[in-house]
Formats: C-alpha cells, structure tokens, sequence
C-alpha cells in the first residue's frame, strides 16, 4: 500500500513540475529553459512568507502570482522576438535562467534557506501511516490537471489556445489574436512554474540551484508526452512509478535516472511519445 | 611602456616561484603577510555551513594579528570556493597553490573535494590541515586532520542507542566517500556490540527524493536510524521528507551540525549527535571564543559548530608549528605541527597521533529550541590507527 502511495505521489509531484512547461511546449512549441528559475523563483516565495511570518499557505498565489509577471515581462521581451528561432529561444531561455538564480544568490545567498511547513507529520490513510503533504500533492496535481482540463475545454480562451496548439497560421488568419494566446499561456505555465516551486518548498531544501535538477526531468517528461495534457499523466504515472520501484527494490541510485532512460527509450520507440493517449 | 614594466615583475616572479620550489623555503621579508588558503564550499552541498567556517578562520586570523601575528608577520586568509566537489576543488587547490602562492591550506571540505585536492597538495608541497569530521585514513604526509573519525564519533552513538534498548538499526547515507565510510564503520561496530543492521540506503549527493528509502526503513522493522548524509541541503531534505512521513524513531544524525539543526527547527527536535564540540561546552576557553564571534559579527554571527571550530584551531595550531620551526619552510611546519598543543575552545588539542588527534566526544540532543543539549561526554576518544604507514 505504501508503495502505491509512494507511485502514486510521486507522478503527482512530477506532474505538477512538469504541467508549467507542458502549457508552454504545447502552444508555443518552444521549450522554456527558464522553468528551472521561476521553479526557484516560487520557492523563495515561501522562504519570503516564513520570514515575514504570513503563513505559508499564501506562498502559494504569491508564488504563481510572482511567476506569472515575471513569464509576461520574459514573453513581451524575451521569448516574443524568437518566436521564429526556437533553438535561439532555448538558449535565451537558459540564459535567463542563469541570471535568474545569480539575482537570488545575490539577494539571499548561496545557502538553503527554511520555510514553514504546510502540512506536517503524518495522517492514517487506507491502513499506513502516511505523510500527509504528500498526500496534498496528489490533491493539488489533480486540481492542476482539472484545471487545464476545464480551461481548454471550457473557455474561450482553452478554444484559442487549441487552434494555436493545431494550426496556428488558420487560426490567425480567421482572426484570433495569436499573440494574446501565446502571452497568456506563457505567463500561465510560468506562474505554474512558481507554484510548483512552492508546493516543494516543504519536500526539499530550497536554495538557488533548486530549480535546476527539476528542469531536467520536466524536460524528459514533457518531451515523452508531446503536447497534451493527458500524455504527460500517462507519462508522469509511468516513469514515477518506474522510478520508486527501482528505487525500492534496486538502488535509489539507479532510480534517480530512472525517468531520463525511460523517456529516451520512449522516444526511441514511440518518436511521438504519448501524445496520441 | 606597460610592457616593460610588466616583463620584469613576471620575471622576477617566475624565478622567486623556481627559487622556492628548488629549495622548498620562501624567501619573504619580515612583514610580508603569511597567507593562508580556504578552499570551501561556498555553494552546493556545504553552503549552509561554510560561512561559518570562513567566521571562524576569521577571528583568527584577527587575534592572532593583533598580537603581533607570526614571527612578526600577519596572517592573511585567501578564501576559494570549491563548489563542494571534485571538480571544483581541483579548480581553487590549483588556484590556491599555484597562483596564489599561499603558505599552508586548512579548510573545512566534502572528502570528495579533500581527495581531489590532495594531489595538488603534494605538487605544491605545502601543508593542509583538514579541518572537517571525515570517514577517516587519508593519508599523506603534508595533511593533518584536528577533527573527528568513526573511531571517535561513531562508538558513543550505538552506545547509546544500544543502553536504549534499540537492536535493530537502519542505516541512510549520502553516495559519497564520507557518508559510505562512517556507516560502513558503523555497520562493523553494531555488529561488533550484538546489534543488527536491518538495511542500509543510499542517494547521491544531489538527489532530493528520500520517498523509497523512507517507505524501506518503515517497513524494516528497525528500532533505530542512524544517518550520514552530506552537510546542508541533503541533511535537510532527508530530515523534512522522514518527519512529513511520520517517522519518529530514534535518531542519531552522523552530519548534521548545530546552525543546520537550529534551522531546521522543530523538525530537528530529538536528533542525537555526536561531537568534538557543541556550542554547550561549559570551559573559559570556549566562554571567550564564543564572546570574542559575538562581538566581531554581531546579527551575521553564523552559530559556531564542530565544523566552524576546528578551523579556528587550525589557524592557532598553524601560527604555533611556525612559531617552533622558526620560519613557513613547508618541511619544517610539517616537522612542528604533531609537537604542538592548542587550548581551543574544544579543550587541548595535540594532532600527535598519526597526523590526527585525540578528541573529547560530546553525545548531544538537538531541543526543540534548535539548542543542543550534552548528553554524556568521552574524554580523550583515540582516533585509532589512521595511517600507521606515515
């Protein structure tokens, strides 16, 4: 049972890393290197509400809050001009990355910083004892994915956003303002990014290179599930699950590259990944 | 014009460097500062703790000038970051000893980063005192160690935790020289006193997720956990993720340090460590160390710990083995350097003993204040064989 526990939350924490730069790829078809940094960016959030002693539950708005501007002023100067260029949009992405964590080494230093946790110790769940924040995660990777869910399906705005995801040349051409489309799922997969970073804040340290081993993974989980929504779940289930278990019954060594081989080998056999799950 | 000027320093520089490492001997003036390289680990693994080292290695350096420094010259820190790895440390050894030319190396450092130094270290010949609790027998004949090793620190924890009527132990470390060394050593010693290792655990040193080796340990049985994970970020994520997980056992910590524990807060309360110091030693020696940080560093006093405190020996037992052999020469420090006791605020100090030095181990409990409460205390704990072939 605590394995399944363990598979089960541990999907929902890559899912939850994973879904920011999902929005992204998806739309703009460029990968945000920059995930990382907004990732950390979210995280000294909750480090800000511990040392101004709000409580930590308000990290989380200020965190997607936080990120979202920053994703507008990255996407209106940045990313906007290498729409074109998606390989240049990588490296400024990355590069931004880069400055992006040396301001926060210079604003709080190099070292872990501490935050409140919001959920502590443990909770009786289906017969074990388990952590109950983990369990949170799961809660907040399923209102995450809804989220989406309900946003491309419900608005007009998830109706843009498919006929840009589909083909955007039409879709400017019957008068949908494109660029309005990618500005707000930019910012949107951006504030994910800082979401994130705070609802890991209490599973991990935070300090300014926190973001960077996280990029990695999202990166191998996004490029498995294509663009949808639903892959990256098929995805993130998989390859986490894959992950405890070797961690479980192998070497946690071994299970620390779990996700990066398999989405390789994925992509090796399936060059669309789940995309068409 | 600039040419000129420049063609002759570099010549003369280039020769002083070929002189001095012909004769092994520096040719400095009276007055000319005895430098003291730092090599640490400013980012990564050891960033929490690092700036506390540099404090100590400060104050120092401080007293010791403001009484005249060493053989009338004043000491003079040239602290490098060495990222807490291999790799880095290769970068600022190099840097330390070759560039800028420094008269000894004492520094607080990952083994990672100790080995991968130490090459540098017999290149350069100068000498390193290694100021960090380590897993023990690096050997060479420039390196002194005046900080812990299993042999010390390991024994009163499962001494314990065995009066304590824990048995069944499970061991979790960091994939690393050290965190590998001490549990392997402590695996042998619960073996040794009737105890049983019901599973150990590894993650690298940057890995975050502690999910699966939580959810073994749970399910182990075991009565006891002992740790050994790098210092700082693996400490704390470790520590976190087992209290979100409920996990209440007893719990001897191999790694963590008192400023780390007093930032951890409640999720630290309860954690046994063993030490050669805590900030509790009740002796003048320590009252005055303590009373001279607070008043050099004020609100960026970083709390002193068994990481912090040692480097503040060092730089004392550096400036004494100058003193006796009369001059920096690396073959005569190296000579004095086992010869020389320093009362520190951890006690008398002699690194008389294969190049390390006989400790007093202090077991303390971390409180819920983050303070660190002294259990019982071993004086004089024997490193042991270290390195009998020195």
């Amino acid at each position: 049972m605590t394995l399944a526990l363990d598979m089960i939350t541990t999907a929902a924490i890559l899912f939850i890393v994973a879904s920011g730069l999902l929005a992204i790829f998806g739309v703009l078809k460029i990968i945000n290197f920059a995930h990382g940094a907004w990732l950390t960016v979210g995280g000294y959030c909750a480090v800000v509400c511990a040392q101004a002693g709000i409580t930590p539950w308000l990290s989380l708005p200020l965190a997607f809050v936080v990120g979202a501007a920053l994703g507008g002023l990255t996407e209106r100067f940045i990313v906007r001009p290498l729409y074109d260029r998606p390989l240049d949009a990588i490296l400024a992405t990355w590069g931004l990355g880069i400055v992006v964590g040396q301001l926060i080494t210079l604003g709080f230093g190099r070292d872990v910083q501490f935050t409140e946790s919001l959920l502590p110790g443990a909770v009786s769940f289906a017969g074990v004892d388990y952590s109950l924040y983990r369990l949170f995660t799961l809660a907040a990777a399923l209102v995450i994915g809804g989220g989406f869910a309900l946003l491309l399906d419900g608005t007009r705005l998830g109706l843009s956003a498919r006929a840009v995801i589909m083909n955007e040349h039409l879709a400017r051409a019957l008068g949908l303002d494109t660029a309005k489309v990618r500005a707000a799922t930019f910012m949107l997969g951006a504030g994910l990014a800082g979401l994130a970073g705070a609802l890991l804040s209490p599973l991990t340290s935070v300090d300014p290179t926190m973001g960077v081993g996280w990029l990695v993974g999202a990166f191998m989980l996004v490029m498995a599930a294509g663009s949808s929504f639903a892959g990256l779940a098929v995805a993130c289930l998989l390859f986490g699950s894959a992950q405890v278990i070797v961690s479980t019954f192998v070497s946690p060594i071994l299970g620390g590259i779990t996700v990066a081989v398999l989405s390789a080998l994925v992509l090796r056999i399936r060059p669309k990944g789940f995309s068409n799950v | 014009m600039t040419k000129t000027r420049i063609f002759p320093a570099l010549a003369a520089s280039a020769l002083s460097m070929g002189l001095a490492l012909a004769s092994g001997a520096a040719f400095a003036q009276s007055g000319d500062p005895i430098r003291i390289g730092v090599p640490v680990g400013l980012s990564g693994a050891n960033s929490v703790v690092a700036p506390s080292v540099v404090q100590a290695a400060e104050l120092a350096v401080e007293q010791i000038n403001a009484k005249g420094g060493v053989l009338g010259r004043p000491l003079e820190l040239v602290v490098a970051d060495d990222a807490s790895g291999a790799a880095g440390a290769q970068k600022a050894f190099d840097s330390l000893i070759f560039k800028e030319e420094v008269d000894v190396l004492i520094s607080m450092e990952t083994s990672a980063a100790r080995n991968a130094g130490l090459p540098a270290v017999q290149r350069g010949r100068v000498p390193y005192i290694y100021t960090s609790f380590y897993e023990g027998r690096s050997c060479s004949p420039y390196l002194f160690v005046n900080a812990w090793v299993p042999e010390q620190q390991v024994p009163p924890v499962v001494d314990y935790l065995m009066a304590e009527g824990a048995t069944k132990y499970y061991l979790i470390g960091s994939d690393y020289a050290f965190g590998r060394g001490m549990l392997e050593f402590a695996a042998k010693y619960i073996a040794e006193t009737g105890g049983e290792v019901v599973g150990d655990d590894y993650l690298p040193m940057d890995g975050t997720d502690w999910t699966a080796i939580i959810s073994n340990l749970k399910s182990s049985g075991a009565e006891a956990l002992i740790t050994s994970t790098a210092g700082g970020a693996p400490n704390v994520t470790l520590t976190k993720q087992l209290r979100g997980a409920g996990v209440s056992l007893p719990y001897a910590n191999l790694a963590v340090d008192e400023g780390t524990a007093a930032a951890m807060g409640a999720d630290a309360e309860g954690i046994l460590i063993s030490a050669s110091y805590v900030t509790g030693i009740e002796s003048e020696a320590n009252a005055a160390f303590l009373d001279a940080m607070k008043a050099k560093f004020g609100e960026e006093l970083r709390t002193p710990n068994d990481l912090s405190v040692p480097q503040y020996e060092a730089v004392f037992a550096y400036a004494a083995a100058v003193e006796k052999a009369g001059d920096t020469d690396t073959r005569a420090v190296l000579a004095a350097l086992p010869e020389v006791t320093v009362t520190g605020p951890r006690g008398d100090i002699t690194m008389s003993r294969q190049n390390h030095a006989p400790l007093t181990m202090y077991l303390g409990q971390v409180q819920a204040d983050g303070s660190v409460k002294v259990v019982s205390s071993f004086e004089n704990v024997d490193p042991g064989e270290q390195c009998p072939n020195l």
